[in-house]
């Protein structure tokens, strides 16, 4: 059998919209594990909106909400944990 | 409804009337010479008589209370306030922001002497502060002038009528002669009437939010609004001139007053006629609408001399030559300080009129 | 190929509360943390469809265009007494404001001491942050002393002005109020500097949801958050959570300062 690929489940995940962020650095800041920094790239406002990624600096992500509960801007969106 | 004759203060028939007309909400400060209206609502609070009297507060100053009643008022209650001179002052920035946000409601000011504390005697010096808007930006109210207690009982039905039918606020300006003076009156039956008030609030209706708010950021959409206003209150202008003429059909002058001096005005009236001289009155029972057209009918018809009996230094005398058009002359009789003229003083001011 | 079977399952998601709208808040401002507390603490209670926010002046001025409520406009100051007056003709409706220290301590503290002290059963919610950030920067009756603003420039000297405003403390004194709470809502500084605390929110979320609580159980409740203003304090967002954190929260402690109902030790 050729092609047999494991795909990892991300089991937490976290939805920023990019639009609304505001790149104030907060939901950065409070992450336990890093997973989530601020782009390099530009919003339509001029912002530096934060990125998700599930590997973060120390660990992964454990879809604390901390990022929820502390974003100013509406910008996390959702936050969710993967259910098989 | 017993229809019974009462004998009444003003300020107490003026309470009585804004009861049996469905009154919900009273919010007031005492300042003489209108604490008998909150004190009357205070003692017939919790009357089954009055089922729609469900609120009375006594407020921590003017300022609150005319808050308070933006607050009820946006609920689509009849909410009312009433108060006197300093205490009128402070409730300009909230009756500004009700006339913005089109709340109706009923604001009571029983004019005392002034300007500053003033004293405690009748005067009509608050006439340009009721009538051209007294608080900030472009609005008008629509105001009520009483000059009888019959009338004090009668008007509190017509204000909230006006008042809901044109989501503004609506005044009636009495004076402190008026508010303490005895008549026998009966209380004119009120028929019930029934307004919109979608416009209230009452927490979202699934997508639908009301949002009453005054504040309109972007410079066109406050312009659509301001010219809302201005077609409102030139609707206003048009259906709502109200006023009374006494012996003014065959009258060569005409006395124009309102209020006390209404009633001084209209004895001086009969004392000319037994010397003579064919004298009539125009009593504006608005004085926002001002009776512009009925004092121009009356330039229409031929009458050159009118003679206007105020309470203040010459204030609705600017209105009766604005409606008169320069083609009448004009003489006032003016008080102030709480002095009144009596109906001999204006008999002799008539009579010196060239004519 | 294996494939996985399953789904994500949302634990914290979009609120029908807000209308999604991108806010006028500078980037980082507790406006906006207070703003999805509200909104979260509404859409648990179900009480969209009775509730009535009083829009303030200041910062707070456009609340309505984010919270998707009725909302009336109070003068700057008035919020307590319009809600007063809904409040008193419709006591089936859940009625709040958010104000900012201006509006609350300053041009509407008789209006808001009178509200506490008649026990309305309203929810007022204080954003302070020591200065006027709508206008620009001035002082507010909360501005520490020395702090510079653009009517204390050489910094607030109390020997002129008095000293800072302490709202909670003052109405706790009343007998009236059921519920006075102070948060201290920004991230909070820790010993490693790239790490913050976001315990601020987390206290906010409760107190927010104690405060229309207690509201329900006919008590005023009252809950001022020390926020940050970086714009106005001429800081970057980071440094101004320290401030926040080292020299208000020591003039404005936050503590629980009233609490009639228990409502937090249930």
């Amino acid at each position: 059998m050729a092609g047999v690929v494991a795909t990892e489940v991300q089991k937490s995940r976290v939805l920023v919209d990019a639009e609304l962020c505001k790149g104030c650095d907060l939901c950065v800041v409070v992450c336990p594990q890093g997973n989530l920094s601020l782009s390099s790239s530009r919003n339509r406002s001029g912002y530096h909106p934060a990125v998700f990624s599930f590997h973060g600096v120390k660990g992964d992500c454990t879809a604390c909400g901390l990022c929820y509960w502390v974003c100013p801007d509406f910008a996390i969106t959702e936050v969710s944990r993967w259910k098989a | 409804m017993t229809a019974a004759r009462e004998f009444l203060r003003g300020n107490e028939a003026l309470a009585y009337g804004a009861l049996k007309t469905g009154l919900n909400a009273f919010f007031g400060y005492p300042i003489t010479p209108s604490s008998e209206i909150p004190e009357t609502l205070a003692n017939e609070f919790g009357n089954p008589r009055y089922p729609g009297f469900k609120v009375f507060l006594q407020a921590a100053s003017e300022l609150e209370a005319i808050n308070m009643v933006i607050g009820a008022a946006s609920t689509g209650a009849k909410a009312m306030a009433a108060t006197s001179g300093p205490g009128f002052s402070l409730k300009q920035e909230g009756i500004s922001y009700a006339a913005a946000m089109e709340l109706p409601m009923l604001i009571v000011d029983v004019n005392r002497g002034g300007p500053g504390l003033g004293n405690l005697g009748p005067e009509q010096t608050d006439y340009f502060q009721a009538t051209k808007g007294g608080g900030h930006g472009g609005y008008r109210n629509i105001v009520l002038a009483p000059s009888s207690v019959p009338d004090m009982a009668a008007f509190p039905a017509l204000a909230f009528s006006l008042a809901f039918q044109y989501r503004n606020p609506v005044l009636i300006l009495a004076d402190a002669f008026l508010g303490q003076l005895k008549e026998d009156l009966m209380f004119p039956e009120v028929p019930a009437q029934e307004f919109d008030t979608s416009w209230a609030t009452t927490g979202a209706r699934g997508p639908e939010r009301h949002i009453l708010s005054s504040m309109h950021l972007d410079l066109p959409e406050l312009s659509r609004h301001s010219e809302h206003l201005r077609s409102k209150f030139e609707e206003i202008d048009r259906r709502e001139q109200r006023s009374e003429k006494y012996q003014t059909d065959d009258a060569d002058v005409i006395l124009v007053a309102f209020g006390i001096c209404a009633r001084l005005s209209q004895r001086a009236v009969v004392m000319l006629r037994e010397k003579g001289i064919r004298a009539g009155l125009l009593r504006p029972i608005t004085i926002s609408p001002f009776p512009r057209g009925e004092l121009a009918a009356l330039v229409q018809r031929g009458v050159k001399n009118f003679l206007v009996v105020e309470l203040n230094t010459g204030q609705m005398l600017e209105d009766v030559r604005l409606a008169t058009g320069g083609r009448a002359r004009l003489a006032s009789v003016q008080r102030v300080g709480g002095l009144l003229p009596s109906p001999l003083d204006i008999v002799r001011q008539v009579e010196a009129m060239p004519r | 190929m294996i494939g996985v079977e399953g789904h994500y399952e949302v634990k914290l998601g979009q609120l029908p509360t807000l209308t999604g709208k991108p806010t006028h808040y500078c980037a980082g401002c507790e406006h906006g943390t207070l703003t999805r507390l509200i909104a979260y603490a509404l859409q648990e209670l179900g009480a969209r469809e009775r509730t009535v926010l009083v829009d303030s002046v200041g910062c707070s001025v456009l609340a309505h265009e984010y919270l998707n409520t009725d909302a009336v406009q109070a003068p700057h100051g008035r919020a307590p007494a319009v809600m007063t007056g809904i409040k008193r003709m419709r006591p089936d409706l859940l009625v709040f404001a958010v104000q900012g220290d201006g509006d609350a301590v300053s041009i509407g503290l008789s209006e808001l001491i009178y509200a506490a002290n008649r026990g309305e059963p309203i929810t007022c919610f204080l954003v302070n942050n020591g200065i006027y950030g709508m206008t620009g920067g001035q002082m507010a009756p909360t501005t520490p002393a020395g702090m510079i603003t653009t009517t204390t420039p050489h910094g607030r000297d109390i020997t002129l002005t008095g000293p800072p405003i302490d709202a909670s403390k003052l109405l706790a004194t009343l007998e009236g109020p059921a519920y006075v709470k102070r948060v201290l809502l920004p991230v909070t500084p820790t010993p490693s500097a790239d790490f913050y605390n976001a315990r601020g929110s987390m206290e906010g979320a409760r107190s927010v949801q104690n405060a229309f609580r207690v509201q329900e159980m006919g008590g005023f409740a009252f809950v001022e958050f020390v926020s940050t203003c970086s714009v106005n304090w001429k800081m970057s967002i980071l440094q101004s959570k320290h401030y926040a954190a080292e020299v208000l929260a020591k003039i404005f402690p936050p503590g629980l300062y009233k609490d009639k109902f228990g409502v937090e030790k249930r």
